[in-house]
């Protein structure tokens, strides 16, 4: 009986030792005032559920943090769990990654997560995706009517005459100091001028940019500059935040701007009012897909996520924590708080007040396409920059910057 | 001779705090970049050895061409980057009114990382900028110097060469208080003008921080200047600021290359060791040899 | 040793209006940054240029507050204070070495310290990393004293020989003849002859340790350094730029002073008064 009673203690005494644990997670998030209620309510449920170990949150500047965890890395000694970016950044980190497609069931914006093999690569916090946001002050001081906005290609380009013609503001302020600028173009163009299976092609590197469709969004990029859409010096200012401090000063009619985070309606509803911004889907020449009622389509992705390290030393643990972190509960909380859009879609997002956003959110259901750019590699990506800020500067023609391109995506994909 | 063990004992030990973090922590690191640079590394994966494929992709790379073509010309900028702090130094050296206000401020520039440098500058020089105003009143038409392919690459030298030059006065009011004051004096006395105390007594003195800095600073632009790229150009626009340096980071931390990236590591080594081979042959008949 | 001459003394006044140009260029951008720090986040958005029409400390406060500056203060200034020291006294003894000793292999060494100023920092960082690991230093902060040493040495250890090199031989010479033995040569004379240069080294190289953010990200993961905690403060978007620029007043604040203090000392000259005794 004193034997079985002092197994038993040691037995409990082992265990309690051998999940004295601490968990480490690297983003550049946990830091920032807006996201620490969501970080504390996912640290207190893991850790109520999983006595005996802690967690720690270290955040790292994001301008460093993927030479940081690069460099951890490949030392072999990274955190446990890590915030990665969707799109590019995580699938280029798919070497580092746990396989967690069995914890993903039911999340929205998977596929910028998915590594090339098929595996979720980390679990989705945020939907991330480009709408075009504009002032209502502003188009009415144009003479356009603020409560119908631009359904078409033509409708735009006639709202920006006027809106040029008033010589107030430019139409769009647009920042492609580091190239950006032309990334939320081009993925604007592609959701409505490519069909599912040409933004598949396109993401395997078999839609050339040299061929019609992709050069028709090259062109437009070049005429929309022609057109005098932008303000000058677009290829220094930079889209975050210069770009979006001049709307949010009312120094531009329009821009294009995100759902999740930042640049999005929440932060245009406190420096505007939100009586006084709205928000469209941009549209496209040449449109072939278009939403259940008819307008253009909206670009949608994951946004941020987190994944497990396939080398850590608790990478069981770590799955059960990316778990918690992705989970109605927390999640609903960093809505409330920092205004994203979650990828759980068990999420109540009912309690946000903002009428822009009750006109986006249906969109999500109604309108959701790929967001090209992040399905393209960061090889092509890179080109791109370089070849948007020549196209705007005139340094370039369509075809050579078409052909360049072709040629970055083919080894990209080949070599 | 005992004298000369002793020297030598004595001088091995001196020498091995430093040599010992040297090779540790750069010499042994630089085989690994070598050894690294040979392979297809890719992510986290070791990856394979390809002999000289990154090399031989490098040379037909338009990004990396055109990095170099951007440091032949920043190369060609280096004699400014020497000679103003030089003069500015001796000029506060030999007394110009307001010389300790001058020596104070300066230094100012170098204490903002390049990142604020960056952050600033980009207001600054943005087309309604505080810089095209004053240019304004000057009956100059106003520049989008960091949106224009021409003009991009001489405003970040020059923001650059404005965040450092502070240093380098600093550098070359040490090595000033090297200079027998004595010798001026009895130069001065003989009529000498301030162009011939600078070039026959002060620049002579000089020849060793002389050398000192034009390599430091062929150095230091090839090697630091990643922070305040990414903050005013992002390597733009297309890759008129593009830097080998600046590629480096690229590769490394966006498309996730590291064999590639430690082959432009290891070509811009080559390069800068080549400069300072140059740079120490030109100047230094004297010191250390 | 003023110039009695009235033509050198017309030219110096002359070339001192574009110093004194140079000079206010070297201010604005900090007075800029100063100016900003004051505002609030939606001020600055609406008039970035302007001078801040309602002032407030708030930013000073929450920059203290956010960044944990008083413990990251702390962990700077032992860093850096450590680092310099750990510099000052290897670079001397290593430029004595290379500057006036005679030893065999005496170039290579010298082409090996130059050597290590020219590698590329991205090459060094996994390496590093693992090294410091590996001697189980991660997360200490000798551990980043020690790396900041290995970082700054050969720019420390090149100075202090050009330095040494350019003193005139006698000066040690007489030393080693009145009997001396080479560490008393060194902490009587090339000490107190290298101040100028040790002074400056002292003044780069805090400047150095002190706004280092790479190296401290990788080692340090909780105690951490100042740079550190103003460059969290600049987050993914840059969305509070006069939340930063109060963080970068606060951090530049102690380099200001110091180099203030000390700047005067690199420009007196040497007891030339030694050599010809």
């Amino acid at each position: 009986m004193k034997l079985k009673m002092l197994l038993a203690a040691t037995a409990m005494v082992l265990a309690n030792a051998a999940t004295a644990q601490e968990l480490t997670v690297w983003d550049w998030k946990s830091g920032d005032p807006a996201a620490a209620t969501y970080i504390e309510a996912a640290k207190k449920e893991f850790e109520a559920a999983h006595p005996g170990v802690t967690v720690n949150f270290v955040m790292q500047p994001h301008d460093q943090y993927y030479t940081l965890l690069g460099t951890a890395l490949s030392a072999g000694s990274g955190p446990d769990v890590f915030l990665v970016h969707g799109g590019a950044q995580a699938k280029s980190r798919a070497d580092a990654l746990a396989d967690l497609t069995a914890q993903s069931a039911g999340l929205a914006g998977l596929a910028d997560f998915t590594a090339d093999n098929g595996a979720v690569v980390a679990l989705p916090i945020t939907i991330q995706g480009f709408t075009v946001y504009y002032n209502k002050a502003r188009y009415t001081e144009a003479g356009l009517d603020p409560a119908n906005p631009p359904k078409t290609w033509d409708e735009l380009k006639a709202a920006c005459e006027a809106i040029k013609a008033k010589g107030a503001v430019p139409c769009f302020a647009m920042g492609n100091k580091e190239g950006f600028g032309s990334e939320f173009f081009v993925s604007a163009l592609a959701a409505s001028m490519l069909t599912p299976e040409e933004q598949a092609a396109f993401a395997k590197g078999e839609l050339k940019w040299s061929s019609p469709k992709m050069k028709a969004i090259l062109q437009a990029w070049v005429d929309t500059q022609a057109w005098g859409w932008y303000e000058e010096g677009a290829n220094s200012m930079p889209k975050f935040m210069d770009e979006y401090e001049m709307f949010m000063r009312g120094d531009a009619a329009n821009t294009i701007g995100l759902l999740s985070d930042v640049a999005h309606w929440k932060q245009f509803d406190d420096m505007l009012g939100a009586e006084n911004v709205g928000a469209f889907r941009h549209p496209a020449p040449e449109a072939v897909v278009s939403g259940t009622d008819g307008g253009p389509m909206l670009p949608l992705a994951g946004g941020i996520g987190y994944g497990v390290n396939k080398a850590g030393a608790n990478a069981a643990l770590a799955t059960e924590l990316v778990q918690v972190l992705a989970a109605p509960g927390p999640i609903a909380v960093f809505a409330a708080d920092a205004g994203i859009l979650p990828a759980n879609p068990a999420v109540d997002t009912s309690g946000l007040n903002s009428p822009t956003l009750a006109t986006i959110l249906p969109w999500t259901a109604s309108a959701a396409a790929p967001m090209a750019h992040s399905n393209s590699s960061p090889e092509e990506l890179e080109e791109l920059h370089r070849q948007s800020q020549l196209l705007l500067n005139g340094e370039v023609t369509v075809d050579d910057a078409a052909a360049r391109m072709d040629e970055v995506q083919a080894k990209a994909h080949g070599g | 001779m005992t004298v000369g063990k002793e020297e030598r004992r004595v001088a091995f030990l001196f020498l091995a705090p430093a040599l010992i973090l040297v090779v540790a922590f750069r010499i042994v690191p630089l085989i690994w970049g070598a050894q690294l640079s040979l392979t297809d590394a890719r992510g986290i994966t070791p990856g394979a050895f390809i002999g000289l494929d990154n090399y031989r992709e490098l040379v037909t790379d338009p990004a990396f061409r055109d990095s170099i073509s951007n440091t032949l010309l920043l190369i060609a900028t280096l004699p400014v980057w020497i000679t103003v702090p030089m003069l500015l130094a001796i000029l506060i050296h030999q007394g110009v009114p307001g010389g300790r206000f001058y020596r104070a401020v300066y230094f100012f520039p170098a204490i903002l990382s390049s990142v604020i440098v960056g952050s600033i500058f980009n207001v600054l020089l943005r087309r309604d900028g505080q810089v095209n105003e004053v240019l304004g009143l000057l009956g100059i038409a106003p520049v989008d110097w960091l949106g224009n392919s021409s003009t991009a690459l001489l405003s970040l030298i020059a923001v650059q060469l404005w965040a450092t030059f502070g240093m380098s006065v600093l550098i070359f009011l040490a090595g000033l208080s090297t200079v027998p004051s004595e010798m001026i004096e009895a130069a001065r006395l003989d009529g000498a003008r301030l162009r011939h105390l600078i070039w026959f007594i002060i620049i002579p003195t000089l020849r060793p921080i002389i050398e000192f800095v034009a390599v430091v600073t062929t150095i230091g632009v090839l090697t630091s200047m990643f922070g305040l790229i990414y903050v005013l150009t992002a390597g733009g626009p297309g890759t008129s600021t593009t830097l080998p340096e600046f590629l480096i980071w690229i590769e490394l931390g966006k498309l996730n290359r590291p064999g590639y990236a430690a082959a432009i590591s290891m070509v811009l080594f080559a390069i800068m060791a080549g400069l300072a081979w140059l740079q120490i042959r030109i100047m230094s008949r004297n010191v250390h040899v | 040793m003023s110039d009695r001459r009235p033509g050198s003394r017309l030219t110096l006044w002359a070339l001192a209006v574009p110093m004194m140009l140079i000079a206010l260029s070297c201010l604005y951008p900090m007075l800029f940054a100063l100016n900003n720090s004051f505002k609030t986040n939606k001020g600055y958005i609406l008039d970035r240029f302007g001078l801040t029409t309602d002032p407030t400390f708030a930013n000073y406060v929450q920059a203290w507050t956010r960044s944990n500056l008083d413990s990251y203060f702390l962990n700077s200034v032992i860093v850096t204070l450590g680092a310099v020291l750990c510099l000052l006294v290897s670079a001397s003894l290593a430029g004595f070495a290379l500057a006036v000793l005679r030893f065999p292999a005496r170039k290579l060494v010298f082409i090996v310290i130059l050597a290590s100023l020219m590698i590329p920092v991205q090459v060094v960082l996994v390496p590093f990393y693992k090294t410091i690991i590996g001697i189980g230093l991660l997360n200490t902060r000798t551990g980043l004293i020690l790396s900041y040493t290995a970082f700054f040495l050969p720019f420390s250890v090149y100075l202090m020989t050009a330095f040494y090199a350019g003193l005139p031989r006698e000066l040690t010479e007489a030393a080693r003849i009145d009997g001396a033995r080479f560490w008393q040569v060194w902490w009587y004379v090339m000490l107190p002859m290298g101040t100028p240069a040790l002074i400056t080294l002292g003044i780069l190289n805090t400047l150095y340790c002190w706004n280092d953010v790479l190296i401290s990200l990788l080692v340090l993961q909780d105690k951490r350094t100042l740079m550190v905690g103003i460059a969290a403060l600049r987050g993914e978007y840059t969305t509070n730029v006069p939340l930063l620029t109060a963080g970068i007043v606060l951090a530049a604040a102690p380099i200001v002073l110091i180099y203030i203090v000390f700047q005067r000392r690199i420009v007196t000259g040497i007891a030339a008064g030694a050599v010809k005794g």
